[in-house]
């Protein structure tokens, strides 16, 4: 990359020169190379503990010996060498004919002046905003913690951590999921990655970050005090997205994290990284929304101080303007005092004023249709009034679109009230005819309608209660339910109409609960209310799909069709569920769940004394839900709980809150005098039903019910006790650290429900199981990362579960597919030691019996069970089937996996920065790249010389291999060396174009077509032998059998060699007394062959692929052939057997050379290394433990 | 805590959405029938004072939300619980399909300590409308298999059964702990529910 050319003082100190020509060096940063000397170490040291990350890579142009200019950088030698080949190429000959030494730099830096400039201009603004020390930090975060390349880093922090009570001085990086340390001190490296999704705690102090994790360990971090709230912040943030992904269901759309639409806020005037600029106004654009209550998709764009001129006090209130792309808004800085909302479509100008008496104050008059406001001290007039026109120019009002035909059946239902009249005393007709004449003259005084302004003058009126008439227009407007409304002009009546075309079983639900909302109340006695509700709901259950229907929301419903028409119940329905009550009626209840958690909290906040008997009884949970999913109306007399929703609307759940609490300490003696959960209810429920209002009275009461205490009474109360104490941003706050609880426990439940289900497996204790239903989970979601690298979603092939039974459903959710089983079988089980047969991928076959492309939970266990277990016969008998075809076919015994390059343990100790000297390729190792397999094998076979028909049989073993690997990769051919390596920056590109998943669609196509040739096989007459057993399906039948061994089909010899390849590798090692058993082996299978040659039927691969049986003879030879790997020297020893053997007794034919499973078994368990590996428990717990240590240290994962 | 006689019985009404728990509950408190209830949310809470064997006990009926997403909530009240009543609905068969589930989801999240012998009761409500869906022998077959719960018909509409079989409810949760040691004697009810564990479908789960 070339840079501005700058002038070096020192230029030797730490680097090393590896080119040299006339003019220029290309040097080499010490500490980026695989050399190990004290000086790499130190420079490491400097570089880490510095947290400074020069570009390892340079060139300098030295017109003379003294003078040096930095003219070029670069992260990996590919790059740093194109630039040099540039130079070569343009520069040096030109130079080699100026004269003077000025004027060859002149024109060298001139020259590189202006490729810098085309490089930054052409790449455009996106690379230059993002602060090159950034996009340096994010290589090496992705190198040292394997990141796929679209795992953004947001920042990085120079940072502290304690281990073991030793501080490491490090750096701490943050991305979009997770929050890694690493430090690298003098030789000892240091990693940690967090997901944010496994983050259950987080706390701050003035110098640390506390982390606490799902697995109870707990992480702190030591940061400058500047950053650490910076940190903090951005944690929080990071991990409340991550839960709410989590929180999804994977059926409904995904909540977008795409930050796009915050790029064009304010970009040139920043100086942040891009992404965190952008977080940040994520967040400021939340509170913006939840302030004002604003639609969902409305992105806050910026704001400016200015004062907003309040004709009702005579003065102007200083505050910030806010605007976004439908409105201008307003909030004084004194909190309360004054807010505005005024909806950009309803604007009809904006200009300035620079007239009257403070004409030089800045002024700009906004005016709308009804009114006009004035704002003035604007310090960016200009600026703010190009943006509210440029906005205005491109705002889109929406129109009620024509319609052709309404469904005439029916029509919106008005307010119910109007038509089911209740009869109100005198009293209280006088009564709200007071309270009606209070809001005018406030609505004449502070405005009406959206852009009034709105003052703490309001809830004074709505603490009393809004009067019935006004109720639909209040609540609209306080909910914010009228923006959503005026937005989408029309579409309730589509959504009326959609949902009555079609049945659904939420249809079911909601007609179930029709006549079970507000049955009190006479309009709900009548086909208008109740038709009415039944199209809200259904209409609502349409438009939220994630919600559906969830009980409670009839009764909220039913309240709001009294006194709004069905639309506007409607919208508040909407309103309530997406912006005022989040996630609380969706499929898990969540978000009342966190509440109680919130309400727990402040209880044991405020109320200490009855939390500590309340928590002892166990009564929160239980009576704090009904309070909060129908905001009171299940639990409160009508007519009362009305006031609530009135307040509820204003300040949001805060109502309920303070509401609760006061409820709770009003009842404090009782409660403490309660011995158990019924008592308590009891009180609760005597306490709740004699709530009473004298001002509104729904229905004459026919029973009598002892009064307890006056609505308005315990409003007050409420307000004036917690009001000021509990905020909404308090509540916000707690909400972020309830969610991260609640949804974790979620899981901990689910997966200890689960542990029940399974307690009689034979396998596991429960324990054990629990572990390993975690690591199911995790390495889903790891799988998940790596896979939207390769730019594939995971295919879901599994048909749709039946509905009946919900452990059904929990279950479910841990089925494992083939990338999960793969990783877990070859973390946790031993036989993750063989690596000529790909047994994971066998065993995957032979269990997934469907060919659905996932094990369920049970299949899962069982096969895990086995080979961990200690049951010798059992698990030798699973590596038997195995190795009998169709699972190991020809073409696999002819080409074997390529066996794992052998790795020296963990990195200990690596340089600080040694992956700008490393071989891009290490890296793409961890990603399966099976052009790697053919390169190999290709040569490999190339150099095999006692093969006469070399050529042919290369080609063709590597189309077979070929046809192998396309098991799950397909290939993209030729992808030339220099492609691949270019630079790390491709890396994903590289991994696309090397390896592109097919994933299961091909597996079950695979299989599907063996089980076609099973049926082939099977319709053939003549099978009269036991030889159908040898499908797939017949190997899985057989596998479920455990008694009976006659089944198993005897073994070719070919197979066999493939099978105890496999178990030496898995024992380890071989020794005498196993090379004895295998020649004693291949003796009995000679026996067989030349005593009983009627049994020597077709086998199935010769069905399978019609050949001459010569063929598979010079294939047979080309595999066993001494490999010249070096990892398979395991191996060999035994291998050296077979040669002599097969020489010696060169005249038994290949064919007939068979082995039953019961002359394998006793003869291989007799030896005793074999009987010791194969007898030994493995303890799963052990493994997995090791494997999510693993994990934290982001030990790269290599399959 | 074994053997003591409790003087307060715990009694769980557990069941799909509208199958008449409410109803029920409230047919045997107050001696009465309403079509005014509001749908449960989270759970409603009555008392009654009921005389078992010439004792005087406190009974607590703890009725349920029967709506699915509720399901999982249900862990809070379960706690302590002596008995557990499964309602369905004889009109909707999908009422009586769910009781698997609610018992299975009842056991699991309860922990009761002796699982095989927790005392249920099975009600088929509404048996006073027409469009009848579930038969009694169905209904019995299926109790049958488990363990021999009792099974009444009942209408809470009408009040039958309804005093009976919660008398029976409140009998069998206190003569819990004895009779643990009597069905230990009968090793036929376990074979019962082995029967069912061979079944071909869940083969997976204990031939290994």
């Amino acid at each position: 990359m070339w840079i501005q050319p700058k002038e070096l003082l020192l230029p030797m100190a730490f680097w090393v020169n590896e080119i040299t020509s006339k003019y220029f060096v290309l040097q080499r940063r010490l500490g980026h190379d695989q050399s190990r000397g004290f000086s790499s170490l130190l420079v490491g040291t400097i570089d880490s503990v510095a947290n400074r990350k020069p570009p390892p890579f340079r060139i300098l142009h030295t017109p003379s010996a003294e003078i040096y200019y930095e003219i070029a950088n670069a992260i990996t030698h590919e790059e740093i060498v194109k630039d040099w080949e540039w130079l070569k190429s343009n520069l040096f000959r030109v130079l080699n004919e100026m004269e003077t030494e000025e004027e060859i730099t002149n024109f060298t830096i001139c020259k590189i002046q202006s490729l810098y400039e085309y490089t930054t201009n052409s790449k455009g603004n996106e690379e230059t905003i993002d602060s090159s020390n950034l996009k340096i930090a994010a290589a090496k975060f992705r190198q040292e913690f394997h990141m796929p390349e679209d795992e953004n880093l947001v920042n990085y922090y120079s940072c502290s951590y304690v281990k073991n009570k030793i501080p490491r001085q490090g750096c701490l990086y943050i991305s979009m999921n997770y929050v890694c340390f690493y430090s690298f001190m003098l030789g000892t490296e240091t990693k940690l990655a967090i997901r944010f999704s496994e983050i259950v705690e987080i706390k701050k102090s003035s110098t640390w970050i506390y982390i606490r994790t799902t697995n109870n360990n707990n992480y702190s971090f030591g940061l400058f005090p500047l950053y650490v709230s910076e940190a903090h912040r951005l944690i929080n943030q990071l991990n409340k997205m991550a839960l709410d992904e989590m929180m999804q269901n994977p059926e409904s759309p995904k909540v977008e994290h795409e930050l796009s639409g915050f790029q064009n806020q304010t970009r040139l005037t920043s100086k942040k990284p891009g992404l965190l600029r952008d977080l940040k106004a994520r967040l400021k654009s939340e509170d913006y929304k939840i302030f004002f209550r604003l639609p969902a998709n409305e992105i806050l764009d910026g704001k400016i101080k200015a004062d907003l001129w309040t004709p009702y006090a005579k003065r102007f209130s200083s505050g910030n303007i806010f605007l976004s792309p439908n409105f201008l808004c307003f909030r004084s800085d004194v909190k309360g005092l004054v807010n505005l909302v005024i909806p950009l479509r309803i604007i009809r100008s904006a200009e300035k004023k620079d007239d009257g008496p403070s004409r030089f104050e800045n002024q700009i008059i906004v005016s709308t249709s009804e009114s006009t406001f004035l704002f003035s001290k604007i310090s960016e007039r200009d600026f703010l009034l190009e943006k509210i026109s440029s906005l205005l120019a491109n705002i889109h009002v929406p129109v009620r679109s024509e319609r052709e035909k309404y469904d005439m059946s029916w029509s919106i239902q008005a307010a119910l009230m109007n038509t089911f009249k209740i009869e109100l005393t005198d009293q209280m007709i006088e009564k709200q005819n007071i309270k009606l004449k209070k809001w005018e003259d406030h609505f004449r005084e502070y405005g009406r309608g959206i852009t009034m302004f709105r003052t703490t003058a309001i809830i004074n009126l709505v603490i009393e209660g809004i009067p019935d008439a006004l109720r639909q227009e209040l609540w609209m407007l306080l909910s914010g339910a009228i923006h959503e409304k005026e937005t989408n002009p029309g579409l309730y009546e589509d959504l009326v109409e959609k949902s009555a075309s079609k049945h659904t079983s939420t249809h079911d639900e909601i007609e179930r609960d029709l006549h079970r909302s507000l049955p009190e109340h006479p309009a709900f006695q009548h086909a208008d209310g109740i038709g009415a509700l039944r199209r809200v709901l259904q209409a609502y259950a349409l438009r939220n799909q994630a919600v559906g229907y969830c009980q409670a929301m009839n009764i909220v419903s039913s309240a709001f069709l009294i006194f709004c028409d069905e639309e506007d119940a409607f919208w508040l329905l909407a309103s309530l569920c997406e912006n005022l009550l989040p996630d609380y009626y969706n499929d898990k209840i969540v978000g009342a769940q966190i509440d109680q958690g919130v309400l727990n909290e402040l209880i044991s906040e405020h109320l200490p004394n009855l939390h500590a008997h309340l928590e002892e009884l166990g009564v929160i949970k239980m009576i704090s839900l009904s309070w909060f999913l129908s905001i009171f109306l299940s639990v409160i007399p009508y007519e009362s709980a009305l006031y609530i929703i009135d307040c509820f609307f204003y300040d949001g759940a805060k109502v309920i809150f303070i509401i609760a609490l006061k409820i709770l300490e009003w009842n404090e003696d009782k409660l403490l005098a309660c011995r158990d959960d019924g008592e308590a209810m009891q009180v609760f429920n005597e306490y709740l039903n004699g709530i009473y209002n004298n001002e509104y009275q729904l229905l004459k009461k026919t029973e009598i019910v002892k009064q307890s205490q006056s609505v308005q009474t315990l409003l007050h109360e409420a307000y004036s006790r917690f009001g000021e104490n509990i905020s909404t941003q308090k509540i916000e706050e707690l909400r972020n650290k309830h969610r991260r609880l609640t949804v974790h426990q979620f899981d901990a439940d689910n997966e200890n429900s689960i542990v029940k289900n399974f307690k009689d497996n034979i396998y596991f204790e429960p324990e054990e199981l629990r572990l390993l239903l975690v690591a199911i989970r995790e390495e889903k979601k790891n799988i998940k990362k790596n896979q939207k690298t390769l730019g594939e979603s995971p295919i879901q092939l599994s048909p749709h579960p039946e509905n009946d039974g919900r452990m059904r459903e929990k279950i479910e959710a841990y089925k494992v597919d083939f990338d999960t089983f793969r990783v877990l079988f070859c973390e946790l089980t031993p036989w993750s030691r063989c690596h000529s047969v790909d047994l994971s991928e066998k065993l995957f076959r032979l269990t997934d019996k469907k060919c659905t492309g996932s094990l369920d939970l049970n299949q899962f266990v069982r096969v895990l069970g086995i080979v961990c277990s200690d049951k010798e016969v059992e698990k030798l008998k699973l590596l038997y089937i195995l190795h009998l075809p169709p699972l190991l076919s020809r073409t696999e015994l002819e080409n074997p996996v390529k066996p794992e390059k052998e790795k020296e343990g963990p990195e200990v100790a690596v340089e600080a920065e040694d992956f700008f000297s490393d071989d891009p390729s290490e890296s793409i190792e961890a990603l399966p790249s099976p052009t790697d397999h053919n390169f190999i094998e290709g040569s490999r076979l190339s150099t095999d010389q006692r093969n006469d028909a070399a050529n042919d049989t290369s080609n063709y073993s590597l189309n077979s291999q070929n046809a192998r690997t396309s098991t799950f990769y397909v290939d993209l051919p030729e992808l030339s060396a220099k492609d691949r390596f270019e630079s790390i920056d491709t890396f994903s590109d590289i991994s696309d174009l090397g390896a592109k998943p097919v994933n299961f669609e091909t597996i079950s196509n695979l299989s599907q077509i063996s089980d076609l040739n099973v049926m082939k096989l099977e319709n053939q007459p003549s099978s009269t032998s036991s030889f159908d057993t040898k499908s797939l399906s017949s190997l899985r039948f057989i596998f479920d059998q455990s008694e009976s061994q006659q089944q198993i089909p005897d073994m070719k010899r070919a197979n066999f060699h493939a099978l105890w390849k496999s178990l030496t590798e898995i024992v380890g090692a071989s020794d005498a007394e196993m090379e004895k058993a295998y020649t004693d082996l291949i003796t009995i299978g000679e026996t067989y062959a030349n005593s009983d040659k009627e049994e020597s039927l077709d086998s199935f691969t010769q069905l399978g692929i019609p050949g001459s049986s010569d063929e598979a003879d010079n294939n047979g030879n080309t595999t066993l052939s001494p490999t010249t790997e070096p990892s398979s020297s395991i191996a060999s020893s035994c291998f050296a057997a077979i040669e002599t053997h097969r020489t010696s007794d060169a005249s038994v034919s290949q064919d007939k050379w068979q082995i039953h499973i019961n002359q394998f078994i006793p003869t291989v368990i007799a030896v005793k290394s074999i009987s010791d590996c194969f007898g030994k428990h493995v303890s799963l717990k052990e493994s997995i433990e090791k494997m999510q240590k693993n994990r934290r240290k982001c030990v790269p994962m290599k399959y | 805590m074994a053997s003591r006689k409790k003087s307060l019985l715990k009694v769980i009404i557990l069941g799909d959405s509208s199958v008449g728990k409410t109803s029920l509950m409230n047919q045997y408190v107050n001696k009465r029938f309403s079509n005014q209830y509001k749908a449960t949310i989270g759970a409603d809470f009555l008392t009654k004072e009921v005389v078992v064997d010439d004792r005087v006990v406190t009974m607590q009926i703890w009725d349920t939300a029967g709506q699915e997403r509720f399901q999982s909530l249900g862990v809070a009240f379960y706690r302590g619980a002596d008995c557990c009543v499964l309602v369905f609905d004889v009109t909707a068969p999908n009422t009586f399909k769910n009781l698997d589930s609610w018992r299975d989801e009842f056991l699991i999240q309860a922990s009761p300590r002796d699982p095989e012998h927790f005392p249920f009761v099975v009600l088929g409500n509404k048996v006073d409308l027409e469009n009848r869906a579930v038969s009694q022998k169905r209904a019995q077959q299926w109790c049958q298999l488990k363990n021999d719960i009792p099974y009444f018909e009942t209408s809470a509409k009408e009040g039958i059964n309804v005093e009976y079989a919660f008398q029976t409810i409140a009998k069998n949760a206190l003569a819990q702990e004895a009779e643990v040691e009597l069905y230990n004697e009968f090793p036929d009810q376990i074979r019962l529910n082995a029967d069912r564990n061979n079944r071909p479908r869940n083969a997976d789960n204990c031939q290994c």
